[in-house]
């Protein structure tokens, strides 16, 4: 039986409480719409890493890429934003197939290592090239959506625009993960080698599964250009991959709100915090310590043990379902003691 | 000459490529323990190298006392924390080597400030060499003939000593050497310990050629991870050859199409990996 949090409609709800609650309780509509973009990156990633097991540290380059196509369709060719919206989805998708194709030639930790270095090679694509792209300074100007002729310059407006794209491509990222396409994943991520002794093409699966996951990050990065009107070298650097991992797991990677929530928690946090202390990265290393070593499961993990505690069920084994790239490797060094 | 100037230069950039990418190989080898902290070390020993330059102490002093501290931190670090999260998914040792990289490297900017600075190499190194129509950095050329010696030592060590036999036993079935009565925890934290101190030792060397500033561990990370890739994880002689061939590419590189020196060495690295992706000299 599924937990009733974790149940479609109840998680779809989550999402659009969050949607509806931010503009009651947030006075910046950007970064309210930055929640939601990030949520959305966030949610993308775990898809992989939640459903598929693979930890990539090459989101940041879907994210930065989306950024790039978006800003350089609306400003040098013209084109209005849906078509851009569109163009990024498609080129996210291409380049995460491409870069994940390769990558799963190595597994575990080779994997991990892989996409990271493939993402340096693509943020030094940027930065070399920087007649496209603007290199440090990033590629300038880039307008917001009109709607109905009015340009969304107003944060609000721009956030019920990126409010309506979240909820329809959270719901598209939930058909995914419940369809029998997310099912074999989940079967790939719990054991990869029965997986494909069933007779599952375990790597057009996981293929797959980054070019998804691809093209839900390019279309963020492509609503992150739009709503700070710049598509920064800092996108596709290394560590926006780095800072999408870390909010998906301090999120949880349970279920595609958990993401949300682990975005939103990084995003509040940093603001806060780097207003008071410029330092901030300091707490959030030792914060990803303390998760690590007593909070496995994430900010979900902590939802699900309060309501375990109020409603008296057992809590859910710690960290039951797995949110690694491998099973826990056979070491025993307590042996010796 | 400019070819064989940058050839030359290439290499000792390999030779601390290849000190920075064996530590993570090892700790890997034995402790299935991904290190994403390992720039960290590197980033460590180059800013205490600073430090001590800075106070007045010679280079000769300040170097190996870097790489000293940085392994004795480093041990410390795995006796309180790490060895907890070994029985962890890989998920966790990265989340929590990431976590420790940022502190490092937040710590760095608090105590020395963001912008870096240079040290200067010790004085009996700083002039050149000239042989004929040939001018080369002393500075380098030491760098090249100490990481030899430090490789060829190393790789006695591994290969050729009891310590040797047994942390690669220890990597094999850490059990059965318990079972033998080792003590394998303390067998870890010293394996921890080299593997950052030479990350640490990478750091000090390469202040001087490059000066000191707080982001130099992320890129260390990338070229450490490369050389892995590239050599085959495990693999020392790959490492070692790897090392020499992101060093000499990236050296050549920069009088050919500088914007593009580190592109290339990615570039090459997906190429490799497309061809044999075990890596070059790679057996698992």
């Amino acid at each position: 039986m599924i937990p009733i949090l974790d149940r479609p409609l109840v998680q779809f709800g989550l999402a659009t409480a969050a949607v509806l609650i931010l503009p009651l309780v947030m006075r910046s509509g950007t970064l309210a719409s930055e929640i939601l973009i990030f949520g959305l990156a966030v949610a993308a990633c775990n898809l992989l890493l939640g459903y598929t097991g693979l930890l990539s540290f090459g989101q940041g380059i879907f994210f930065g890429i989306g950024s790039y196509v978006a800003g350089l369709g609306l400003v040098r060719a013209g084109l209005p934003a849906p078509v851009m919206l569109a163009v990024s989805l498609g080129v996210g998708a291409l380049v995460a197939a491409v870069v994940g194709w390769v990558s799963i030639r190595r597994q575990g930790v080779y994997f991990v290592m892989l996409t990271l270095a493939f993402s340096q090679m693509f943020y030094f694509l940027a930065y070399t090239f920087s007649g496209i792209t603007g290199g440090d300074n990033g590629f300038l100007d880039i307008p917001r959506p009109t709607l109905v002729g009015t340009r969304l310059t107003d944060p609000w407006t721009y956030y019920a625009y990126v409010a309506v794209l979240f909820l329809v491509l959270f719901a598209a990222l939930q058909r995914v993960a419940l369809s029998t396409f997310g099912r074999t994943l989940l079967a790939i991520r719990d054991n990869e080698a029965r997986a494909g002794a069933i007779g599952y093409p375990v790597r057009a699966f996981k293929v797959a599964a980054f070019a998804i996951s691809g093209a839900v990050t390019a279309f963020a990065g492509a609503l992150h250009a739009m709503l700070i009107g710049v598509a920064p070298l800092s996108n596709i650097d290394y560590h926006t991959s780095e800072t999408l991992l870390i909010m998906t797991i301090i999120g949880g990677s349970a279920n595609l709100f958990a993401s949300l929530l682990g975005a939103g928690a990084y995003l509040l946090a940093a603001d806060a915090l780097s207003a008071i202390w410029p330092r901030w990265l300091l707490a959030l290393g030792l914060l990803l310590i303390v998760i690590t070593l007593f909070l496995q499961r994430g900010l979900w993990g902590l939802i699900e043990r309060a309501i375990a505690l109020v409603t008296r069920a057992p809590p859910p084994d710690d960290p039951a379902r797995p949110v690694g790239t491998n099973p826990p490797v056979a070491h025993a060094p307590e042996v010796a003691r | 000459m400019t070819y064989l100037f940058q050839i030359l230069n290439g290499i000792g950039l390999g030779m601390l490529y290849f000190l920075l990418a064996v530590g993570l190989s090892i700790i890997f080898g034995l402790l299935q323990f991904v290190n994403f902290a390992h720039g960290a070390f590197y980033l460590l020993g180059a800013y205490l190298a600073y430090e001590g330059v800075e106070r007045g102490l010679s280079f000769w002093v300040a170097m190996p006392l870097a790489a000293v501290i940085v392994a004795a931190l480093a041990g410390v670090t795995e006796r309180l924390l790490l060895r907890r999260v070994y029985k962890l998914p890989h998920t966790f040792h990265i989340l929590v080597t990431v976590g420790l990289a940022l502190v490092v490297q937040e710590f760095v900017i608090i105590v020395w400030g963001p912008l870096g600075g240079n040290v200067a190499a010790p004085d009996e190194l700083s002039g050149v060499m000239i042989l004929g129509d040939f001018i080369y950095p002393q500075y380098r050329l030491f760098v090249i003939g100490f990481t030899a010696i430090l490789a060829a030592a190393l790789w006695w060590l591994l290969d050729r000593t009891r310590l040797g036999a047994i942390v690669r036993a220890g990597s094999e079935s850490p059990q059965n050497m318990a079972l033998l009565g080792y003590d394998t925890l303390s067998i870890n934290t010293a394996i921890f310990a080299l593997g950052a101190g030479l990350a640490g030792l990478a750091g000090a060397l390469a202040a001087p050629m490059r000066g000191v500033e707080p982001f130099m561990g992320v890129e260390a990370l990338g070229i450490a991870f490369v050389v892995v890739v590239i050599g085959g994880m495990g693999s020392y002689a790959g490492a070692l050859a790897a090392g020499i061939l992101v060093g000499v590419a990236q050296s050549l590189m920069a009088t050919l199409w500088p914007e593009g020196a580190r592109l290339v060495i990615y570039l090459g690295m997906a190429g490799i990996i497309m061809a044999m992706p075990r890596g070059l000299l790679g057996r698992a």
